[in-house]
């Protein structure tokens, strides 16, 4: 299949279920409201070696939020809700709490289970702390030093699909970068999903495994241009540059669907291949084939 | 279908009602319905004796009309649907109950939701003493769920509750919130004296443009617009009840109180 002059590949995705909370976060204004956010979702882009997965999915109008502030919805991902329980309140205590103005409440309406998060973070209180049942939903009334953090006492948690990918390979790394960042802006623009690398893209897609033992992942060998020769590279005989974005969604619908814009975003110029990373199918549970996603 | 309950009684003698709500009543025919127990004062008698009964009571939707300010425990105990209520009615409306929503076209008396556990009750017009409050030596009253009254309402509203939102559209009597344990009470209009004596827990609310005068046991914190009051005004608004643009942007100043009793309890005045 082809799209233009690129080549998308006769291939699939292979992606995993995890777990994942969608948090609504608001504050006085975007410059407080964007602190808040870099904090949380930062050192999150795998679990490879993250507690969590996490980004923006949407950013939200005064309208759209519960407390009539402006906000943004954010998606964080873990292999468990166990894995979850530790790094929410860990995330947002430390980097929301700490951050003027804001407020967090649970996105979702219900969930197969549910972390603490108010009920944990409610002690930095010492005692203080006050309890509001706000139509059905408790939450939590921290006294801080400009008022009060008002967070909820629990969050919904549901299962959700990390892991789906898209590889882009260009002929120039110039235009290569460019069609990465259309991708990544192409995911920023579909409900339901978040890519959690930086920009949205990773440069350094990995493998399962490395010749040294400790390491639980290593370079994807086979996409490093300076590669070629020494090992058997799945670069096109063109390419000089490749991209993974990586995408995690609350169902495999909304992972297909970002990935198909992904792929339609970043065909172009110079654009030689477009394919996705995968284990031959023995690891992940969803198998999203591109040909498929795009028909 | 709804099922319609018409008041066709002639007595000055207390008709109580409990236990007639739609779950309760669900699955039985209108004959059955109408052999179901009331008690008119001391008296046991039936639901023919003083309703006509018509309609269909699969939909757990009950309507209730007639001259309905005799007829008591209205919603008692109810768990789930809706009663509407065409016109006044009398005291001890839902009653203890703990989930569906009861409307009221009209006044109500004495003990509104009291030691209600769930649920929504709104009155459109006024209401009696006692709403949402424990009943004469119980521990606690109101414990979950919401009663919106747009009128007005009398004294010792919110007595003892434990948790849930009472709120008024109009003024109110004496002791609002006195030994309130925990929950929100918000009052639109004026009101009385010695509010939230002894409470221990809790926010009582006043939106009005004058305010009463707070007991000294309170001590005033700070003027502060707080975010969790979006959040409640919005939820609210969201019942229909009507909150102007100017009142959900305003500050209030904070006390702390009952100070007798650990100040961990506050009543919010707007400024």
């Amino acid at each position: 299949m082809n799209i233009g002059n690129t080549e998308v590949e006769d291939t699939f995705a292979e992606a995993f279920g995890m777990k994942y909370v969608r948090l609504i976060v608001t504050a006085a204004d975007e410059y407080w409201l964007d602190a808040g956010l870099r904090e949380l979702t930062g050192y999150s882009s795998s679990v490879i070696a993250c507690d969590a997965e996490a980004g923006v999915e949407q950013y939200l109008s005064e309208e759209e939020t519960p407390d009539g502030r402006i906000g943004a919805a954010v998606l964080i991902f873990g292999f468990s809700t166990d894995g979850l329980q530790k790094a929410v309140p860990n995330r947002v205590g430390q980097c929301v709490m700490t951050c003027p103005s804001t407020a967090v409440y649970d996105g979702l309406e219900d969930g197969d289970k549910q972390v603490a998060l108010g009920k944990q973070i409610r002690f930095f209180g010492d005692g203080f702390q006050k309890a509001k049942i706000l139509g059905d939903d408790r939450h939590w009334r921290i006294p801080v030093m400009d008022g009060e953090f008002l967070v909820q006492d629990v969050l919904n948690v549901r299962a959700g699909v990390a892991g789906g990918n898209v590889i882009l390979q260009g002929s120039c790394k110039t235009s290569a970068l460019a069609a990465a960042r259309r991708g990544a802006e192409a995911v920023a623009a579909t409900r339901g999903v978040i890519a959690p690398f930086p920009g949205g893209v990773a440069r350094s897609g990995s493998k399962v495994g490395s010749i040294y033992k400790t390491l639980p992942a290593s370079t994807s060998d086979a996409y490093c241009p300076t590669l070629k020769g020494r090992v058997e590279s799945k670069l096109h005989a063109d390419a000089v540059a490749a991209y993974e974005i990586v995408v995690d969604g609350v169902d495999e619908q909304a992972v297909g669907e970002a990935m198909a814009a992904v792929i339609q975003a970043a065909a172009g110029e110079n654009i030689v291949r477009i394919g996705a990373g995968n284990y031959g199918g023995k690891l992940g549970k969803f198998h999203i084939q591109l040909h498929e996603i795009l028909s | 279908m709804t099922l319609e309950l018409t008041y066709n009684g002639e007595t000055n003698i207390p008709v109580e009602i409990e236990g007639i709500n739609p779950g309760t009543i669900q699955s039985l025919s209108n004959a059955e319905i109408e052999k179901l127990p009331v008690f008119h004062g001391k008296e046991k008698c039936v639901v023919g004796d003083f309703f006509k009964v018509s309609g269909d009571a699969a939909d757990l939707h009950m309507q209730l009309s007639g001259t309905l300010t005799g007829v008591h425990w209205i919603g008692t105990k109810m768990e789930a649907g809706q009663i509407t209520i065409e016109g006044d009615c009398g005291r001890h409306l839902g009653s203890e109950m703990r989930g569906g929503s009861i409307t009221v076209n009209g006044n109500a008396g004495d003990w509104i939701g009291a030691e209600m556990k769930g649920g929504l009750i709104h009155v459109h017009g006024d209401g009696g003493h006692q709403v949402g409050a424990a009943y004469r030596g119980s521990v606690r009253g109101m414990n979950r769920g919401t009663i919106i009254i747009d009128g007005n309402a009398g004294n010792e509203i919110g007595l003892t509750m434990r948790r849930g939102l009472i709120v008024i559209g109009g003024n109110a009597g004496d002791l609002i919130g006195f030994n309130m344990l925990a929950g929100t009470i918000m009052v639109f209009g004026e009101s009385g004296i010695r509010h939230g004596a002894g409470m221990r827990r809790g926010s009582i609310i006043f939106m009005g443009e004058s305010h009463p005068k707070l007991l000294p046991s309170f001590r005033h914190a700070v003027r502060y617009q707080p975010e969790f009051m979006q959040v409640l005004l919005r939820k609210i608004t969201a019942t229909g009840f009507e909150i102007a643009q100017p009142i959900l942007d305003s500050n209030f100043d904070l006390y702390h109180g009952d100070m007798i009793d650990g100040g961990r309890g506050e009543i919010l005045l707007r400024a």
